[in-house]
């Protein structure tokens, strides 16, 4: 037989002239009605002719009978052979679906156009463009033209049937294929955001997916006698959830879990006759879903003799709480729900969220003798679970308790399994709520959670953010853009790219810190610039968002700058921490600074405060003041945007803007600056001077993105520092209509009587107050100003 | 060519087939009446109703008479379900050798039952 088109030596390709190709055409054929149709005329057909062979005695009853084979074998043989078409061997053609070969048509299969028009109506080929967000013309057009690129396709169809140990090459596999094969399809995918390896997550996806429906068909459960050797659970019925129960009603999919490390430390833990076990992981890290599969795995019978067809049951502490009248009731009920599990032999209890039958949180109640009783008795297996600080707790409250428990501790997921568990979540997204879940947004989910949720664990973070981004589906497509704006809604983060207002005033950024403050040119182009690569995405994401050390002498703006920043990237003033380091000298005002829980609040935490407020600028004033361990720390903060409290719990800075600042060297920049030296020309000399007067530390300098040297004002900036201040007071005038302008005399006057060279425009502010402030209220006072009034005042007007 | 694959497939591997599901179809069977299970705990106490000892004599040869009733109800229970189950084994059984036996005569019978009917 020859090919449906020339091969390379090196490559097979479709065949469409085989016997196999042939029966998947008639396959298709004879499809699921016409098997139905055959099947009922056949045995209408054989009872029909026995009766007319028995009761008319007549032999043309032998007609019927032969009609009704002439239904049944060619039913028999599309339901075994043709409908299934199982491989035949372990070459290309040998393996391709019958859907594959029953598409595609002969003259079409050699080239890749032709193979994408015939498949890419399948619901395979429409898994793939829906959930990279393509059509089918778009891909159409930019498949690979080289006739050579379908081989290529075909043996990367090969290569993902294999590594998913389909024996079948289905159509999505081929789809993947081409798609890979097209240098044209990857381009395309990267206008859209995608990437060309999500075309093969998606192949793998498929294939699980296929998998796990045909298992679905085999599941079974124990048949009628599995429960007869075990007891009745009235009262576990009434307070508890069966896991297993509930699986064999409704079926599972947590198969990807039933051999998870955790699910086989509580099987091996049970085995070796473990009274209770302690399941220890953060919130969102899946102790649910792993209890989950052992239940699956339990009543399906796939474990050791001990403990096939045990059943779990998930008690609820609030529930069993709000049912009993009092503490005696309560102990009454748990006391019967132990006996009842111990009795029947067949049930695994599981607590959810222990810590509540341990006194722990609101709702809860102390059940620990009762625990303790039970668990030492041993009579019925127990699994508790804990977050790592309950469990922690438990340890340091309860030894006793805590020492009768086999603890097993959850890994988080990898970012493979992670994207696992999303793609089934999307599957169910979409099942639910009659939407589309593309592959970008479960990416997206994948990366904002990890990047903005460091209080809970993957994968149920990012399996909580998917779902708070379906409302935000644009015509029920759930995108990465949906992604974005649910954790800015929940979050307050900005996570989406800037829109065209918001990317003005990120290119405009310099201008508008000069509203607020003067001259800085240098300093204010530097931060303006981190901020806009950050925002722009091309940052280290594992690091803050930009870090400074602003030297200079007192009172030439470098806090303004800090105040600038929170305003216009953060949107207010308020989203500062400012600390004053010189507060922080001793080497236990670390523990301040990571201090957590009630005395948080008393000790001005550096970590509580950006825990709470996550998106915010950090001024850290004067940091050569403090002490050498507080240096340190400042180092882990700057390399990895986190620092760890003394429970383990990290908080991240990654979304913070780190501002340190400092006099150091202040009279050096003030008498170079007035010999007239610009500070670019001495900014190298006077970072070694630092270093080597001892000052700072080379590896705290080197951290920083950005050393800013802040120069003494001119009398001229002051002039106009003083004409922001007559602004601010302009403000403060505004609702009652006055309004106050002073000559440049009287600005003169100001910087003449307000400027100290040590102090900076500092001092001005007391000067402008007595000067201007004092003498409008005087004015408004004595009635010589009203609403409307224009109040211009000289140097001789000014009260100084 | 059709004619051939569809000959082949039925004297070939969906023969096979026929005799190799035999196995997996009576497992079937014997599964769903968990036939493993009721002979392993044939004589256990019906869904662990059972009663406690006592210290007297008396509470002991209750306990031990209630008991005795409990694992006489399992027993019965799951004798009456495991005679089922034998039914359908041994049914199912016959109608898979029936099943194999006949399979290599259907197509040949096609064309002899036409003959008889018109003859």
């Amino acid at each position: 037989m020859q090919p449906d088109t020339q091969t390379s030596p090196s490559t097979q390709l479709i065949n469409l002239k085989t016997r196999r190709a042939g029966e998947a055409r008639v396959g298709k054929f004879l499809n699921k009605t016409a098997y139905n149709g055959l099947l009922i005329v056949g045995v209408a057909a054989l009872l029909a002719g026995v009766a007319v062979i028995v009761l008319e005695h007549s032999l043309h009853g032998y007609l019927l009978i032969a009609l009704s084979l002439i239904c049944y074998v060619p039913a028999v043989w599309w339901h075994r052979r043709l409908k299934p078409l199982p491989a035949d061997g372990t070459d290309l053609n040998s393996r391709l679906s019958a859907d594959v070969l029953a598409l595609l048509k002969p003259g079409t299969a050699n080239q890749m156009s032709g193979v994408w028009s015939a498949l890419g109506d399948h619901w395979q080929a429409r898994f793939f463009l829906n959930h990279l967000l393509l059509t089918r013309p778009m891909v159409a057009e930019h498949l690979n033209t080289d006739p050579a690129a379908l081989g290529q396709a075909l043996q990367t169809a090969t290569r993902l049937a294999d590594a998913n140990h389909s024996p079948l090459i289905e159509p999505g596999f081929v789809i993947a294929g081409m798609m890979l094969a097209s240098p044209g399809v990857s381009q395309l995918l990267t206008q859209f955001k995608a990437r060309p390896a999500d075309t093969e997550a998606i192949a793998n996806w498929l294939a699980r997916g296929l998998a796990e429906e045909a298992r679905r068909d085999q599941q079974k459960f124990g048949g009628i006698g599995r429960d007869w050797a075990f007891g009745y659970t009235p009262l576990l019925n009434r307070f508890g959830q069966n896991f297993s129960l509930g699986i064999a009603k409704y079926g599972a999919h947590f198969d990807w879990l039933a051999n998870s490390e955790g699910v086989k430390a509580i099987e091996a833990a049970f085995e070796n006759r473990a009274g209770a076990i302690a399941l220890v992981g953060p919130d969102g890290i899946g102790k649910t879903s792993t209890i989950y599969a052992l239940a699956q795995k339990l009543i399906e019978g796939k474990t050791g003799q001990r403990l096939a067809y045990h059943q779990v049951v998930a008690l609820n502490a609030t529930d069993i709480t709000s049912t009993a009248r009092g503490p005696g009731e309560l102990e009454h009920i748990m006391l019967s729900l132990a006996s009842e599990a111990s009795h029947a032999g067949h049930v695994i209890l599981f607590f959810d969220d222990a810590q509540l039958l341990l006194g722990g949180g609101p709702g809860s109640f102390d059940a620990t003798q009762i625990l303790l009783s039970v668990i030492k008795a041993a009579s019925v297996p127990i699994i508790l679970a804990f977050t790592p600080n309950d469990y922690q707790r438990l340890r340091t409250k309860n030894q006793s308790l805590a020492n009768l428990m086999t603890p097993v501790i959850l890994q988080e997921l990898p970012e493979a399994g992670v994207m696992r568990v999303l793609e089934d979540t999307a599957i169910g997204l979409e099942n639910h709520h009659q939407i589309l879940v593309s592959y970008e947004a479960m990416r997206e989910a994948y990366r904002l959670s990890g990047r903005y949720d460091q209080d809970a664990a993957y994968p149920g973070k990012a399996i909580k953010l998917l779902g708070q981004a379906v409302p935000y589906s644009i015509h029920s497509v759930v995108t990465a853009e949906s992604v974005q704006k649910a954790i800015e809604q929940t979050r307050g983060v900005k996570a989406s790219s800037a829109a065209p207002a918001e990317a003005d005033a990120l290119l405009n950024l310099e201008d508008n810190i000069h509203r607020r403050m003067i001259n800085q040119s240098h300093a204010v182009s530097v931060v303006a610039s981190a901020l806009r690569r950050a925002r722009a995405g091309v940052t280290n994401p594992n690091r803050p968002i930009g870090s400074f050390l602003f030297l200079g002498p007192t009172g030439v703006g470098k806090t303004e700058l800090a105040k600038s920043v929170a305003a216009t990237y953060f949107g207010s003033e308020k989203a500062m921490v400012r600390l004053d380091m010189s507060e922080y000298q001793q080497p236990d005002d670390v523990q301040r600074l990571l201090s957590t829980g009630a005395e948080a609040s008393q000790t001005n935490s550096l970590l509580m405060s950006v825990r709470n407020q996550p998106f915010t600028v950090v001024l850290l004033d004067e940091i050569e003041k403090a002490h050498s361990n507080i240096l340190n720390l400042l180092l882990q903060l700057l390399d990895e945007g986190q620092l760890t409290d003394s429970a383990g719990k990290v908080a991240s800075f990654k979304d913070c803007v780190i501002i340190a600042t400092s006099n150091a060297g202040a009279t050096e920049i003030r008498d170079r600056v007035g010999r007239g030296e610009s500070l670019e020309s001495f900014a190298p000399q006077f970072t070694d001077q630092l270093i080597q007067s001892g000052q700072f530390k080379p590896e705290l300098l080197n951290r920083f993105d950005e050393m800013v040297l802040f120069r003494p004002l001119t009398p001229e900036e002051l002039g106009q520092v003083v004409q922001l201040m007559v602004g601010s007071v302009n403000k403060t005038l505004a609702n009652q209509n006055i309004t106050v302008e002073l000559t440049p005399a009287a600005i003169a006057k100001i910087v003449e009587k307000g400027n100290d060279p040590r102090l900076g425009a500092r001092p001005m502010r007391r000067t402008l107050q007595k000067a201007v402030e004092d003498t409008v209220a005087q004015k408004i006072l004595r009635g010589q100003a009203q609403a409307g009034s224009h109040i211009r005042l000289d140097a001789p007007d000014l009260a100084i | 060519m059709l004619v051939a694959s569809f000959f082949i497939w039925w004297y070939g591997r969906g023969w096979k087939q026929v005799a190799l599901s035999i196995k997996p179809r009576l497992s079937s069977v014997a599964y769903t009446f968990s036939v493993t299970q009721l002979l392993r705990t044939l004589f256990a106490p019906w869904r662990r109703i059972i009663t406690y000892p006592g210290s007297s004599l008396g509470e002991r040869l209750k306990a031990w008479g209630d008991n005795i009733v409990s694992r006489t109800i399992g027993f019965l229970v799951r004798l009456i379900v495991l005679g089922a189950a034998l039914v359908a084994i041994t049914t199912v059984s016959l109608l898979s050798v029936i099943e194999l036996i006949l399979w290599p005569l259907l197509p040949p019978a096609i064309p002899l039952l036409i003959i008889l009917g018109i003859v």
